[in-house]
């Protein structure tokens, strides 16, 4: 059992890999020339672990979820804080960094959008890696706390389940000096197919 | 002289980038949409010559929405706009009659290419 589950933990981290990597180039792809991405960590934590960490965080951000439905179902949240959309807004468009004052539907779509290119690309990691064919529903944006956020995504799982594991990575864009956070998490039902990768490492 | 075209996109910021630079080529951008479902109905309504249209959207996603803009005109020139490599569904895009689709994040002049081409307005190396 204990065999398994680290070679399920080997399968998650594999896709987190690929997935940070197809992630970073469609990103940098976004905010145009001239960014450059530096991932910071990319980790394993638990349900409480995760919560705690996002509560202690007392900025607003603003979240992009969405479900990659299909085969091996995952959640997926990209977050920036809420003053940092700003600057993600110029970057998208073109403009130059401080001309977008005020969060408006613009704002808020530029962070729909990030998160929508983002888990597209994910998506992308288990139909050419794997043959996992997963769709991406169209993204769901909040605006809040980051703690309130982060429950918000977790709120379907915890409702099952005190524990789980979620794939968490964080990056910069250092000309902008913009943190990103981007979480994937595993649905109960992607367990038979992560079985499934790890038999195959 | 400057041809009509309809932008599908739930995304406002995606809309925009692409009107502006559907315009600055000289075209007019005669609607907006930001789902399928209204996307059809402003078809019926505006008659455009050139649809951009996303994949994933809510309401009625592109897939959906491009069999109906074509059920309505069998000609409708309709160029899909999608996330990274969703490639099951522009392959679906393709087969039901897209005439060409622009991947996100894009280039403008990816943009311009792909609307003019469907048009019948691309230069050879476009």
């Amino acid at each position: 059992m204990g065999a398994d589950k680290k070679k399920i933990d080997k399968a998650i981290e594999l896709i987190a890999k690929l997935s940070i990597d197809k992630s970073s180039v469609a990103f940098s792809k976004i905010v145009k020339q001239g960014a450059r991405i530096v991932m910071e960590n990319a980790y394993m934590a638990n349900i409480s672990e995760a919560t705690a960490k996002a509560y202690s965080q007392d900025s607003e951000v603003v979240g992009a979820f969405i479900d990659l439905e299909g085969d091996a179902p995952f959640k997926f949240l990209f977050y920036v804080q809420d003053t940092d959309s700003l600057v993600l807004t110029d970057l998208i468009l073109r403009k130059e960094v401080g001309t977008t004052k005020e969060f408006d539907l613009y704002t808020q779509s530029a962070v729909q959008e990030v998160g929508n290119i983002l888990a597209s690309a994910i998506s992308n990691v288990f139909s050419a890696d794997f043959q996992i064919a997963l769709k991406p529903t169209p993204p769901v944006v909040l605006h809040d706390f980051a703690g309130t956020v982060f429950e918000e995504y977790l709120v379907d799982i915890a409702i099952e389940r005190n524990e789980v594991l979620i794939i968490e990575s964080q990056f910069n864009i250092v000309q902008s000096n913009i943190k990103c956070s981007m979480f994937l998490l595993p649905y109960p039902g992607s367990e038979k197919v992560l079985n499934y990768i790890s038999k195959a490492l | 002289m400057g041809k009509r075209i309809l932008v599908v996109d739930d995304a406002p910021i995606i809309r925009l980038m692409i009107k502006d630079i559907i315009e600055y080529h000289g075209h007019e951008v005669v609607g907006e949409a930001c789902n399928g479902l209204e996307g059809v109905q402003m078809f019926k309504e505006l008659k455009p010559d050139l649809v951009t249209l996303d994949i994933i959207m809510p309401e009625k996603d592109g897939i959906e929405a491009l069999a109906d803009i074509l059920k309505l005109d069998p000609d409708a020139k309709v160029v899909m706009v999608t996330a990274i490599d969703q490639r099951e569904s522009l392959m679906k895009a393709i087969r039901l009659g897209a005439a060409d689709y622009i991947v996100k994040p894009f280039e403008n002049e990816r943009v311009i290419s792909a609307v003019e081409k469907a048009l019948g307005l691309a230069t050879e190396e476009q």
